[in-house]
């Protein structure tokens, strides 16, 4: 063969890309304009019948007794579910399946589903819920996260109410609190966000005669979905199919098991007939997982120069009712406590805790954000208390590829830290800050203008399984199938798997069909989490092309009698001595000899091999870096703040889909600035005071910042064409970024999150209020 | 029950259901036009936008019966895959849709916001015409970009017309 077959890495040499790295138009982009696209929630069908879920009246009960009568027999009831109607396992939960399917004795917050309804419409199923009789007896609610873990707390859980706890120490942190030239410590608390993706969660389950079930569900990892689904169904996961793919928005909530399960047992009490649920906005609020909230307590020695030497986090999350991913959140947010710098002394610890505030579970940043907000804001109070730049004195401690990290591990993969703090330092917004700053809309409007940093790790980390696999199959039309796992979760993976497969396979990107999600097409290739997706799944179908180049070829050669060496891989077509032989063709040849038309691709993730004691499966192999510039203006009247301009600036590797690299560092800004400014689920004594969009803000339109991304591209030698990922770390700098241009604009420093204007007006009062007193 | 005669899309369309049934579930339900969503089903969130006569509404918020002789487009009646409407065209290629599932309600939005225009549009009328769509993805840049982008075509395109 002549073409010059770039390797499984895309490592061809110079050769200019005609895919990779070019703004390619997403490939799902027209059915997503025209509305012709069918979400699962999107589907119809003529014999359908609706399902609904009742949900726990209490956030902390004893079930007496359960009475179904009634709700069965009103007319066009089909079927009543309670727990005993479970044939496999009582459970799910990605790690420990410890939440109920359906709650048989306790109910551990509102969001429990207790009975399953199916009914003729969704009039009668909601009916039918008011009849199920549930009888209660109440038992206290724990609703603080630190008195749960406590020895008078009811406990909430066999093994009590702190799930997981992880430890890191290096070093001895004491003797350098002694030797430190300043030491800065504070208390910072974040809030329950909301996923608040536009889809609220829903799907269809069917069963077929043979007592085959498909459900078709939004989620974010098919197989896993199937393998939970089997084990409370007590049924043979190859006789379940599910669909998971495309997705209305996702960000981590729709990771763990949302409706599968009740899709599933209710589609086999339906005669065959297709079961739909489709949450309320109302009931995703309740049912749904959100992010952690966490109280940080941070403690960080430095010396005169800037050198980082100690520091002391203890960090407590509210997992809520059930674990979900809740302990790997806090290994992860430990694991990145410290910052991307090298701390020689650190004593870590993060705790897990159950409470009966609903759940909470996997959320883009996993557990990153939260502590983020705490280093890089006591990084600014350093620099401030020294003097030193803010930028220098993050250039100073930061970790290069090679170093040691706060963590104590040598940090093998690609950092691209210090060359975002440059580009930092050199952009208009930062260079002419003292410019902009001036130029505030009103004169009791104050404009401040800050940076911060930040990394969050790739895949899984240690102790948990992480590959990718895609198969390309040869189309009868000579088209090329491409086949993921992952799921199409609205970042564009589709597109930069055909961008992939088009740049080796050297056609056109409309000659690639991609699928994604589904247990009968896609091999098993891990979830889409993690910031993983475009790495994996793009490595996995980079491993697969030169298969599929390598089929073709021996095909061509063995269709024309010509020697492999004279067979040609052009664009579009291969030559064989001359001939031109089209995709169709071999595919024709291959169907008459009863060939396989289909290649596979498989990639073991590179992992670190030794696990950091007590980390929970620290350290990652891979991170992704990124430093956000941010200028705000805040009404020092009413304490509103407005974030006026971002610039994003990821260290994402390769940038396979600049589009796409954009789509994310521009949604994950707005993001986060919904999570610094406004956004929070209040539940009070286990209840939820937030019900709708009517009173949860996500950001709108109006909200929206002049964004500028600037890409440093280090790439990453293990990666497809050198890429790794980006949709989480693009909106994790951004919160700590906001907090302190709120202090360069005010004065006031703001430890708790959200910023409403509420807590920024207190801040601004209390300064003055200080101010005005004399100096003791 | 008396069946409810609306138009939709240019075509006159008839169904038969409980008038208290909303607009938005007759949409998708009784005529499988399903680009409009349900969010949050209370008027916040502009994913079941459609156009009446020339006025942006929720149809969460409409009830069959009050549908009575109204003409509806829908994100569907802007345009489909074979012949996309300038705006789409531009979410495309600005890279304004991400999940995609706010994207329908926007684009109605926006082809009503155009409709109503003869100019290139400043930032600040595009984010007041689209304040009433969520979308939970973009961070809504490119969706700004794409306006203008589509309000520049239209006039070319108006521009070659008064040529001819
Ligand atoms: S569904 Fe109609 S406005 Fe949200
Ligand atoms: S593209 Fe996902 S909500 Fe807008």
């Amino acid at each position: 063969m002549k073409a010059e077959a770039k390797n499984e890495k895309g490592n061809g040499g110079n050769t200019p890309f005609t895919w990779v790295g070019k703004r390619v138009r997403r490939i799902d982009g027209p059915e997503k304009v025209t509305g012709e696209l069918k979400y699962m929630t999107d589907y119809q069908y003529e014999d359908m019948v609706w399902g609904k879920v009742l949900r726990a009246k209490y956030p902390h009960a004893r079930i007496k007794e359960i009475h179904v009568e009634k709700a069965k027999s009103l007319p066009g009831v089909i079927a009543v579910l309670t727990h005993k109607d479970i044939p496999g396992f009582n459970g799910f939960g990605i790690v420990v399946p410890d939440q109920p399917v359906l709650c048989s004795d306790v109910v551990r917050c509102t969001g429990d589903a207790v009975a399953l309804v199916a009914a003729e419409t969704s009039e009668i199923a909601e009916q039918a819920l008011g009849l199920v009789d549930v009888e209660y007896e109440l038992l206290e609610v724990v609703s603080d996260p630190e008195k749960a873990m406590g020895k008078t707390s009811p406990q909430l859980h066999p093994d009590g109410n702190i799930h997981s706890h992880v430890k890191i120490k290096n070093g001895n942190v004491e003797d350098a609190f002694q030797e430190a030239d300043l030491i800065i410590e504070n208390t910072f608390y974040s809030p329950r966000q909301m996923h608040a993706f536009i889809e609220t969660e829903g799907g269809w389950g069917k069963m077929d005669e043979e007592g085959f079930i498909t459900i078709k569900c939004p989620g974010q990892y098919a197989y896993r979905d199937r393998m939970q689904i089997a084990r409370a169904l007590a049924y043979n996961p190859e006789r379940i199919r599910v669909i998971s793919s495309p997705i209305g928005g996702a960000f981590g909530g729709k990771d763990e098991i949302t409706v599968q399960i009740y899709l599933a047992l209710l589609a086999m009490h339906t005669n065959g007939r297709p079961v739909k649920i489709h949450y309320s906005r109302e009931e995703s609020v309740v049912a749904g997982m959100k992010r952690h909230p966490f109280k940080v307590q941070m403690k960080t020695a430095v010396k005169k120069d800037g050198t980082l030497l100690a520091n002391r986090v203890r960090a407590v999350g509210d997992t809520g009712a059930y674990a979900s991913l809740g302990g790997a959140v806090i290994a992860l947010a430990i694991e990145h406590s410290c910052g991307p710098y090298k701390i020689p002394n650190v004593d870590l610890e993060g705790f897990c805790v159950y409470t009966n505030n609903g759940i909470a579970g996997a959320f883009r940043g996993f557990g990153v954000n939260q502590v983020c907000m705490a280093i890089e804001t006591h990084m600014d109070m350093i620099a401030e208390k020294l003097g030193i730049d803010p930028v220098e004195i993050r250039k100073k401690n930061v970790y290069h590829q090679g170093e040691v990290s706060s963590m104590g591990h040598v940090v093998k993969s690609s950092v691209g830290t210090h060359k975002t703090l440059e580009v930092a330092e050199n952009c208009d917004l930062w260079k002419n800050r003292e410019k902009y700053k001036a130029e505030a809309s009103e004169p009791w409007k104050k404009r401040g203008v800050s940076l911060a940093t930040s990394f969050h790790g790739i895949g899984m980390g240690i102790g948990l399984p992480d590959y990718g696999a895609a198969s390309i199959e040869l189309l009868p039309e000579g088209k090329f199938k491409v086949a993921v796992g992952c799921e199409e979760i609205g970042g564009g993976n589709s597109t930069v798997y055909a961008q992939v497969a088009a740049e080796m396979l050297k056609c056109d990107i409309s000659n690639i069909v991609v699928v994604q999600g589904d247990t009968s097409q896609t091999l098993d290739g891990g979830t889409v989490t993690a910031s993983r997706s475009t790495y994996t799944g793009g490595r996995a179908v980079a491993t697969a092309a030169p298969n599929m180049v390598s089929l073709l070829t021996e095909t061509a050669a063995e269709m024309t009698g010509v020697v492999m060496e004279k067979i040609e891989w052009l664009p579009n077509r291969i030559v064989a001595a001359g001939e031109t032989i089209s995709y169709k063709r071999l595919f024709d040849y291959l169907y008459e000899h009863r060939r396989k038309t289909k290649v596979e691709g498989h990639f073991m993730l590179p992992k670190e091999k030794e696990e950091i004691k007590g980390s929970g499966g620290a350290p990652h192999h891979l991170y992704g870096y990124l430093t956000h510039v941010v200028m705000v203006e805040v009404d020092t009247l009413t304490g509103e703040t407005d974030v006026l301009r971002v610039v994003s600036i990821p260290d994402a590797g390769k940038v396979i889909n600049p589009q796409g690299l954009e789509g994310q560092t521009e949604g994950g800004a707005v993001m986060g600035i919904g999570y610094t400014l406004f956004e929070d689920v209040l539940i009070e004594g286990g209840y939820h005071k937030t019900r709708n969009f009517t009173d949860y803000i996500i950001p709108t339109i109006r909200e929206t910042p002049i964004i500028e991304t600037f890409p440093v591209e280090e790439a990453e030698e293990s990666g497809p064409f050198g890429a790794k990922g980006i949709g989480e770390v693009v909106m994790i700098p951004i919160i700590a970024a906001i907090m302190s241009a709120i202090y360069d604009a005010t004065g006031a420093r703001i430890k708790h999150l959200p910023a409403t204007p509420e807590r920024i007006y207190n801040a601004i009062k209390q300064l003055k209020e200080q101010e005005a007193q004399p100096a003791r | 029950m008396k069946p409810i005669r609306f138009t939709v899309n240019g075509s006159p369309r008839e169904v038969n259901c409980h008038p208290s049934k909303t607009l938005l579930d007759v949409l998708r339900e009784d005529l499988n036009l399903t680009a409009s969503k349900e969010c949050c089903g209370k008027g916040e969130c502009g994913s079941c936008s459609i156009l009446v006569d020339k006025e942006v509404i929720c149809s969460c918020l409409v009830l069959a019966g009050q549908a009575e002789g109204m003409d509806i487009t829908t994100c569907e009646g802007v345009g489909l895959t074979a012949n996309m409407d300038i705006v789409q065209e531009a979410f495309v290629s600005e890279g304004a849709t991400q999940c995609g599932y706010c994207t329908p309600g926007l684009i109605v939005s926006s082809r009503a916001f155009l409709n109503s225009i003869e100019h290139i549009p400043s930032v600040s009328e595009i984010k007041t015409a689209l304040g009433g769509n969520l979308c939970r993805c973009t961070g809504y840049a490119k969706i700004i970009r794409a306006v203008e982008t589509a309000a520049k075509h239209q006039l070319e395109n108006k521009g070659k017309l008064s040529l001819r």
